[in-house]
Parts: C-alpha cells; sequence; structure tokens
C-alpha cells in the first residue's frame, strides 16, 4: 500500500499521546458520532469546504472549476455542491483560504519524509508521529507499512481509534505501535449505538484485547452532557480490570464544529452546548 | 522592612510623575542650568566640565524622597546633562560632519535604506566591581592609578574628572540620607553606609544599584542597558545574610518588590534589562535560589519591565527554565532565552577572549557583550534594510521617486547568479555608507560624550587613564545591523522562479510591474504569494539563499575595526524598523505590496511561516547565527492552549532546545492573548497559522466561525 487519503498533518501537536509530535489525519471513519469534531474525516472521498464569511469575492474559483460548481451572481458566490468532484483546483488558487479541499492521496515515501523533518523535536522531547482520523485503522495495510518504517528509524509512534475495526487491522500495526490512543464512549450498547450509531462491543473487545496482549493505551472519554454522562462510573469500571491503561483524559465537550458542518454542506449533528456553571 | 509593599503599590506607580521635590533642598533647574552654562565658558576639557556638572547637580539640585519606599533615589536636573550632550553632538556634526549627517539622514529618511548614528548607550557597567568594592573601593583604585608618575595632562584631568564624579554620588547619597532620616532610619542607614563602604547586605547592595542606576542614568545621562548578572551580583549578599539571620526570604521578597517596582515606574524605554541564569565559565551554572525568587517575584508583580534575559548553558537547571517558561505561558512575555554556547562563540570571532566571552550580558535586548569590559555601543550605530538591495537593482540604483541615484547601478540582469551579485553589490554598497559614518563620528566621541563615571569602572580605563568613549575599555566594539533576511529571501527566491526559471516574466517586465505596485497583475502577485520557495516553512531552497546571504552580511561587518579602537560586529535583528523601512521600500517580488511592513527578526513574512512552529525553527537554524555577534532572534508565537498543561509545558521547552541545540542565539515566546486573536479575526490572511486548541484537538483559528472566535477571544480575555 503505497497511497492513503489523509484530510490534515498537523505538526507540532502537543496533546496527541507524549512529547512534541506530528500528527496524521486519514480520512474515513466507520462511526457516525452525533458529537464528531472533526466531520471532514468521516467519509473517504475528498471533500471541499467553503467559508463564505472568508470569501473576497475575487472569483478566481469559478475561472478554474471546470464543471461550473463556482459561480458568482451579482456579485454572490454560491457554491454549487452537487457538481463539485473534489478536484481542489478553485483551492489553490483561492486567496483569502475560503475555498479548502479536505483529503488527499499521500504518498508513502513522501509522507515518511515530510514526518522525519521534526525529528529533532521529538528526540527533545520524547514525542513522535501519532496516526489519527477519521480512523486510521480503516487503512491498516498503510498504517503499518508506514508505522513500521518510522519505527526503523527510531521514531515513537502512537495509533489514535476508535477501535471500531476489525481485530486484524490491530494485528497489522501491534508490532510497531508504542501506544494507542483509545476512544471510549459508552459501555452499554444502546447508549453507544444512539451516540455513534454502532454498537460498543467489538470497541470493548478489542481493547481487551490490547490490554491482553500487554499493549499500552491511553483512554480519551469525549464527554457529551445528555449522552453518554451517564457512563462514565460504568467506563471506570470497564477500565479498572485493564492492567496497561497509562492514562485516562475526560475531554469535556464543545460545540466549537459548528462551521466545519457548515463549509462542508453536512447535516449539522453536534448537540448544544450547554452553558458553563460560570454563566459566562 | 518597615512598608508593606502592597498597601504602597499604586503610589509608587507615581513616584516618577508626580515627585514631591523639596523646594528648600536645593536650586531649581534653571538656576542649575544657568550654572552650567558659566561652567561651559571655562576653558577646561570636556570631560571635567562633565564631571563638574553632575558634581553641581549632585551636591545642589533639589531632591526628593519617598516615605513610602525603602530605596530613595531621586535627584533633579534629568535633562541638563542629556542637553549637554546634544550640544556637544550638534557642534561636532557642525565642524566635521555636517555634509556626512545631511547625506545619510537624508538617504535614510526618503529611502528607507540604511541608517547610521552614534550610540552612547548600550553600556554593561562593571556592577559587580562597584558592589564588591563600593564606591570608596571605586575611588581608591582612580586615586592609586592617578599616582604614577610621568602622565600628561590628559590623563591627570582623567583621574580628576573620576575622583569629581565618585565623590558626587557620595555626597548625593548623603544629601538623600539626611532627607530620609525622619521617615526611615534603615533607609537613610543604608544609603549612609554605602557612601563611606562598601555595602554590606542585600539591602545596602539593592540600595546602591537603584542609587547608582538612576544617578547616571537619569541624571549623568548614559543610558544603562543593563543592570547586568543581577542573580550573580545578589547571590553573595542574599546566602551571607540568610546564613547570618540578617534576612529572612520572605523580607528578600519584599525588597526585591520595591526593588523591580522601581524600574517598572521609572518606565525605561525599551524596558530596562538585566540577566539572569547562564554558565559560570568553569562547567557550572549560576542559577541560584535567587535567580527563582526574583522571578517568581516579577512574575507575580505582572510587570514587563524591567525585562528579563534568560542565560542557558548546559547545566541551567530544568526546573529554572519551566518556570520561566511557565510565566510566558501565562501571559508574561517580558523574556528572552539566550543560548550561551552560541553568544561565547560569536565573541571569540571577533576576538573576545573567552573567558571573557563567558561574562557576557544582553546589552538592551539580545545584544551580547562582556560584563564591565566592553563598551559596546550596539544596536543603534546602524542597520541595512536588506530588501532595499533587491529594490536598488530593480531601479539600478536609483530612487524610484526621485531618480536620483542612492545605490549602485547594477544595469541589466541577465541570469539568476547576475541577479544574486547585484543584491550583494548594493547591500555591501549600503553597509560601506553606514559602517563609514559611524567610524566617522565615533572618533569625536571624546568630544561629545566623555563619560568619568562608566570609565572609573572599568578596569583597563583606569589603569591607563583613557576615558571608556575614547576606547578605554577592554572591548570597544560597534555593530552593525541587517534588517528582514526572510523578506529579501523570498524576493530573491521570487525572482529566481518567475524571471529565470519559469521565465514568465522577463527581468525588466517585473521591475515594472513592481514599480506600479502589481497594478493589474493581481493573479502574478497571487501567484507570487504561493510559490513554495519561502522562508519559515523549512523549505531547502529558501533556507539555501537566506543563509548565504547571511554569510555575506555577516562577512562584510565583522572585524571591520570601528572608530574606538575596536570593531563592527553584525546583527540580524528588525528591532521595529521593518514598519518605517516598509513604509519606504516599494513592491517586492515575493508578493508584497509597496508600503507593507517587512520581516521582523528572524521571523517569516507574516502568514508565510505555513509550516508550523517547527519548520520556522528549522529555516531559522539554516541560518548561522554564531556569525551575528551582536545579536538575532526568532519570536515564537504560540497560543496558549498549545502550550497547556505539563505536556504543553514540556513541548514550549522542547522547541526552546531544539532551536538552541542546532545553534540559534536568542528566542522570544509569544503566547497570543485577545488582542492578537482581535486582529487575526480582522486580517485572517496574517494569521494563516495560528493554531488554537478547540478542546482534545487544534483548528486553524481562521477556519472558525465568527461566533467560534469571538468565544475564544473571550476566553482569552477571562484567562487568568
Amino acid at each position: 500500500m503505497k497511497k492513503a487519503v489523509v484530510f490534515g498533518i498537523k505538526r507540532f501537536a502537543t496533546h496527541d499521546g507524549d512529547g512534541v509530535r506530528t500528527t496524521v489525519f486519514f480520512k474515513g471513519c466507520p462511526l457516525r458520532c452525533i458529537w464528531c469534531h472533526n466531520p471532514e474525516g468521516i467519509s473517504r472521498e475528498p471533500q471541499l469546504a467553503f467559508y463564505a464569511h472568508r470569501c473576497v469575492g475575487c472569483a478566481a474559483c469559478a475561472g478554474v472549476c471546470k464543471n461550473g460548481a463556482q459561480r458568482f451572481e451579482e456579485g454572490s458566490h454560491r457554491f454549487e455542491r452537487a457538481l463539485c468532484v473534489g478536484c481542489g483546483a478553485c483551492a489553490s488558487v483561492c486567496p483569502s483560504g475560503a475555498l479548502r479541499l479536505f483529503g488527499h492521496e499521500a504518498d508513502a515515501d513522501e509522507l515518511l519524509e515530510l514526518l522525519l523533518e521534526d525529528r529533532d523535536f521529538y528526540e527533545a522531547s520524547g514525542g513522535g508521529v501519532t496516526l489519527s482520523g477519521g480512523e486510521c485503522l480503516l487503512q491498516a495495510d498503510f498504517c503499518a507499512g508506514l508505522l513500521r518504517r518510522l519505527k526503523q528509524n527510531g521514531i515513537n509512534t502512537a495509533v489514535d481509534t476508535c477501535g471500531f475495526v476489525p481485530r486484524e487491522a490491530f494485528d497489522k500495526v501491534i508490532p510497531y505501535t508504542d501506544v494507542f490512543l483509545y476512544d471510549i464512549k459508552a459501555v452499554d450498547s444502546d447508549v453507544h449505538r444512539r451516540c455513534t450509531g454502532q454498537d460498543c462491543r467489538i470497541i470493548l473487545d478489542n481493547l481487551l484485547y490490547l490490554d491482553k496482549k500487554g499493549l499500552r493505551t491511553e483512554i480519551r472519554i469525549p464527554l457529551v452532557p445528555g449522552y453518554n454522562d451517564g457512563q462514565l462510573e460504568k467506563i471506570r469500571d470497564f477500565l479498572s480490570g485493564l492492567k496497561h491503561v497509562s492514562g485516562v483524559k475526560v475531554l469535556p465537550y464543545h460545540d466549537n464544529a459548528r462551521s466545519k458542518y457548515n463549509a462542508l454542506g453536512m447535516a449539522d449533528t453536534l448537540p448544544q452546548k450547554l452553558p458553563d456553571k460560570t454563566g459566562r | 522592612m518597615q512598608k508593606e509593599f502592597c498597601s504602597v503599590r499604586s503610589r509608587l506607580e507615581e513616584q516618577f510623575r508626580n515627585t514631591e521635590w523639596i523646594a528648600e533642598s536645593g536650586l531649581a533647574t534653571e538656576d542649575i542650568e544657568a550654572a552650567v552654562t558659566e561652567l561651559e565658558r571655562e576653558p577646561l576639557s570636556r570631560k571635567t566640565i562633565k564631571a563638574k556638572t553632575f558634581e553641581l547637580i549632585a551636591q545642589k539640585a533639589r531632591i526628593a524622597v519617598d516615605r513610602c519606599d525603602i530605596f530613595q533615589d531621586k535627584l533633579q536636573g534629568a535633562g541638563i546633562m542629556q542637553r549637554q550632550r546634544a550640544r556637544w553632538e550638534r557642534e561636532v556634526k557642525r565642524e566635521y560632519l555636517s555634509k556626512e549627517t545631511a547625506e545619510t539622514s537624508r538617504a535614510w529618511s526618503e529611502a528607507g535604506a540604511y541608517f547610521c548614528g552614534p550610540d552612547y548607550g548600550h553600556t554593561s557597567p562593571n556592577t559587580r566591581l562597584m558592589l564588591s568594592v563600593g564606591l570608596p573601593g571605586l575611588l581608591d583604585r582612580v586615586e592609586a592609578a592617578s599616582k604614577r608618575s610621568g602622565l600628561s595632562g590628559e590623563q591627570r584631568d582623567y583621574y580628576a574628572a573620576c575622583r569629581t564624579a565618585l565623590t558626587a554620588v557620595m555626597t548625593a547619597a548623603e544629601r538623600l540620607a539626611d532627607a530620609v532620616e525622619p521617615f526611615n532610619a534603615a533607609s537613610s542607614a543604608a544609603l549612609r553606609n554605602i557612601a563611606c563602604r562598601r555595602p554590606e547586605n542585600i539591602y545596602e547592595a539593592l540600595q546602591l544599584i537603584v542609587l547608582y542606576y538612576f544617578l547616571h542614568d537619569f541624571v549623568a545621562g548614559t543610558r544603562i542597558r543593563t543592570l547586568g548578572r543581577l542573580d550573580v551580583l545578589l547571590e553573595p549578599f542574599y546566602r551571607r545574610d540568610i546564613e547570618n539571620g540578617t534576612f529572612n526570604r520572605e523580607e528578600v521578597r519584599e525588597m526585591l518588590r520595591f526593588f523591580l517596582y522601581k524600574f517598572w515606574s521609572a518606565d525605561v524605554v525599551a524596558g530596562l534589562p538585566f540577566t539572569l541564569g547562564g554558565g559560570d565559565g568553569h562547567g557550572g551554572d549560576v542559577t541560584s535560589e535567587i535567580s527563582y525568587l526574583i522571578v517568581e517575584t516579577y512574575n507575580e508583580l505582572n510587570i514587563y519591565s524591567p525585562k528579563i534575559q534568560i542565560r542557558i548553558s548546559e547545566k541551567t537547571p530544568e526546573k529554572f527554565i519551566r518556570l520561566v517558561l511557565s510565566c510566558i505561558r501565562g501571559g508574561n512575555s517580558g523574556f528572552v532565552f539566550m543560548n550561551d554556547s552560541t553568544a561565547v562563540k560569536g565573541l571569540v570571532g571577533v576576538g573576545v577572549a573567552e573567558s571573557d566571552a563567558w561574562d557576557y550580558v544582553p546589552v538592551g535586548c539580545y545584544e551580547p557583550a562582556v560584563w564591565g569590559k566592553e563598551l559596546g555601543c550596539t544596536a543603534s550605530n546602524g542597520g541595512v534594510s536588506l530588501p532595499k538591495a533587491v529594490e536598488l537593482v530593480f531601479t539600478n540604483g536609483r530612487n524610484k521617486k526621485s531618480g536620483e541615484l542612492c545605490g549602485v547601478e547594477t544595469g541589466e540582469i541577465g541570469s539568476y547568479e547576475e541577479f544574486v551579485a547585484a543584491v550583494k553589490k548594493q547591500i555591501a554598497y549600503m553597509t560601506e555608507k553606514a559602517t563609514d559614518y559611524v567610524v566617522r563620528i565615533e572618533r569625536h566621541y571624546r568630544e561629545i560624550n566623555p563619560d568619568p563615571l562608566l570609565s572609573c569602572q572599568y578596569t583597563r580605563s583606569v589603569e591607563t587613564g583613557v576615558d571608556v568613549y575614547e576606547g578605554g575599555a577592554e572591548y570597544n566594539n560597534s555593530s552593525m545591523c541587517f534588517f528582514s533576511i526572510a523578506s529579501l529571501t523570498d524576493a530573491v527566491c521570487a525572482v529566481r522562479r518567475l524571471v529565470f526559471e519559469e521565465k514568465c516574466l522577463s527581468f525588466g517586465e517585473l521591475g515594472d510591474i513592481l514599480k506600479n505596485n502589481w497594478e493589474g497583475h493581481e493573479e502574478e502577485r497571487r501567484a507570487a504569494l504561493r510559490l513554495p520557495e519561502k522562508y519559515g516553512c523549512g523549505n531547502s531552497q529558501a533556507d539555501a539563499v537566506a543563509a548565504e546571504f547571511a554569510d555575506f552580511c555577516a562577512s562584510l561587518v565583522n572585524d571591520l575595526p570601528n572608530g574606538r579602537g575596536g570593531v563592527f560586529k553584525a546583527a540580524l535583528f528588525t528591532i521595529d524598523f521593518c514598519f518605517h523601512t516598509g513604509e519606504r521600500t516599494m513592491a517586492t517580488p515575493d508578493g508584497r505590496l509597496e508600503g507593507e511592513p517587512l520581516s521582523k527578526n528572524l521571523c517569516a513574512v507574516t502568514g508565510m511561516d505555513r509550516e508550523g512552529v517547527t519548520a520556522l525553527i528549522r529555516s531559522a537554524a539554516a541560518i548561522d547565527a554564531s556569525q551575528f555577534p551582536d545579536g538575532s532572534v526568532l519570536d515564537v508565537v504560540l497560543h496558549p492552549s498549545a502550550v497547556s498543561g505539563e505536556e504543553g509545558l514540556a513541548a514550549f521547552r522542547a522547541l526552546l532546545a531544539v532551536y538552541f541545540k542546532l545553534g540559534g542565539l536568542a528566542v522570544h515566546g509569544n503566547v497570543f492573548d485577545a488582542e492578537d486573536l482581535k486582529k487575526a479575526q480582522r486580517e485572517p490572511e496574517k494569521y494563516r497559522n495560528l493554531q488554537v486548541r478547540v478542546c482534545g484537538w487544534n483548528a486553524y483559528f481562521i477556519d472558525l466561525s465568527r461566533t467560534e472566535q469571538d468565544a475564544f477571544i473571550r476566553q482569552a480575555e477571562n484567562a487568568v
């Protein structure tokens, strides 16, 4: 596997595992979490985002679009998503960043080279590379190849996963992964199904499997009031049976991703953020 | 201590704005000034007049004491000696430099090409010597040296002037002691003690530092650009006082509050620096308990002046570095980190003995100079705006507006190599003009700014009887700065691509487009902005161009003799001239419009460091900072969320560690606040790389909707 679909590379990621890291975001996700903050990572296909508030009306995009998806009528910019094929030509000429293509094919060699550029920073901080998403393990063969080469170069590796992937996907990356950043949203199937559209059995089984094999995991729990906040104690009970969990992080919910849904023309499923206790 | 700092803080804040001078304590400033005019008519040497002027003020000017304060320092008459120097400077310029002065100042203001001038500031007095031997000790050394046989008339003048100046400081201390006695016996006693012997505890030491600073800088008019290595100065006193039970830690902390607040309320231009931490020259580090105490107190006061330079050696405790980083992260960015190994290497490269180099202090911002041994009149000596060289190649050396020749005629350009050579020719020409002017005026420093009070702290000056401004210091170096290396790099890379590789424009066509400020060529301008070869992205081609020009600039300046028996030292920072020069520089090939600011320090052109802070550091590290012994600095901009928590602090530390490991000299850490976010909202194209931590992930600030941005701004405003 020489190519993968990724939608972002984040250097100087300081909260995606140990030390300073570079995080690669793979496109495509098996879950449909209603609070998803990376909606651009759900579909495997390239997607054009249109941030209307940043458009300066230069119409450069209309000049390069071969499908007539970018239209200017009476000075107002209309993006016809149905006509867009996701080629990204418009985004590459947009001067204000109003158009941005999420998703491109990444070549393994080029990606490796890029990831090694910040090696000094990894070494100085005990950091490394994190594969995230979407769900990176939907592209497990590519991930395994990349992780193997990172390990050959002495780089610390982390895999950030929702866990809802076949066991074989884990088997492929286990030999080259130092830590799994593992999301747990609920341990009750009905709650999990309501929040993500899927059962949690596979996720919990996979976590038990990793633990049994002695692999280090760091658990992340996105806490969404009104959805899974009743699950915390049960999650704690479940985790108490595990031996190799090196940390548990509860991530408080914010509804700051709304603009992305809007820009991507996706139905916004985000719950309202409850007013915080300070009343601000 | 009698006074509680927190109860008098607001009053102390006003101490320099609403000073209550004691009318009956002395003469009004007009009367002093009249006496000075009389004095200047006498057939005396300038150094003698200077010493006597200071003596006159010290003996006769009005004083003020503050009942709320524990340190006294106020002698009316600030401005008298500054005006005296200005008169002497005008005389010298009129007599020797009129033509050059006119030419250089016009060239500078009209073209924004370079500037040059005298710099009497950026001094680093030998406070360590003063604290260890006291004022009487300094006087003894002067007396001993003056008793040698065979002294010339000038030397005798010199020693007499030093004696007069030192005695005047003692007189001022005694006058203040008398005045404060009824209100604060401890303060009065400390002042009396430092007038007649060396300081014996930390309170007396701090009082001497304060008194000396304000008498020399505010009254005698020499800009003291650093208090020196403050922890080195105070550590012996602190240790002894704690051991003897003279003061406890909390009492010292309280003194430091008054001490630091003194300089904060004095509102010193650009902030008064001091240095903490760093190598001791014998493989160890000087960081001690007092270093922590100073940083903690500083942070608690929430002030940004004085400003603190943190020297980092291989042995600087991690705990100390993290304490400072956490202050910066908390919004107090009044710190700069200095890399000892690069600073020392740079100074050794221009002839400083290694043992002396280890005792450097940054004078001003980040310009290393040997503490108490170097009169490094730096930073304001001169600077050359590098992007101007590109403009001059396109205008064939002419001022775009007036058509008059202000550079070199480099003619038609047929290849990239010719282009680079032509840019270098223009840089060399501007540098020569600027350094030549500095040399000319420096030869007359003795007539403009002799300084007996400073001279008597320099061992070599006292031994030889030569004023420090005449070359009496151990090192007498000057500086020449190069501005906006990133703008130059991007411009050169754009020319290579557009004219000589893709050949979409001829050299002449591009020149015409630039002269017309890209008008009618918006598409080409956008293409130029989007080019991948930009400094600050870790792009190897761009970084190689930056390194090549940096090497070239350094070679023009380093070791070039100045006018005071020293050499020039190259510097690569911009201060805030990038706005001034930007306003006067026509459009540049990288897509910049006429008038827009040029790049700052070692930063990328605003918005061009698209790959984030790690790539910016890789680019900056491609430049050999040790070739810029007078300093360079990288501004690192981070959002609070990127450095939050223990892991964020560790990441912050890693940035610093890597830049220094790769040979960088100095780093500022900027953690953005609400104001900056508001600017990002107004001009998103310039803040493309500002990342924010939304929750468990990062996003680009400008990708957020208006409402979300507002939420972040509010968060930032509420941040403690």
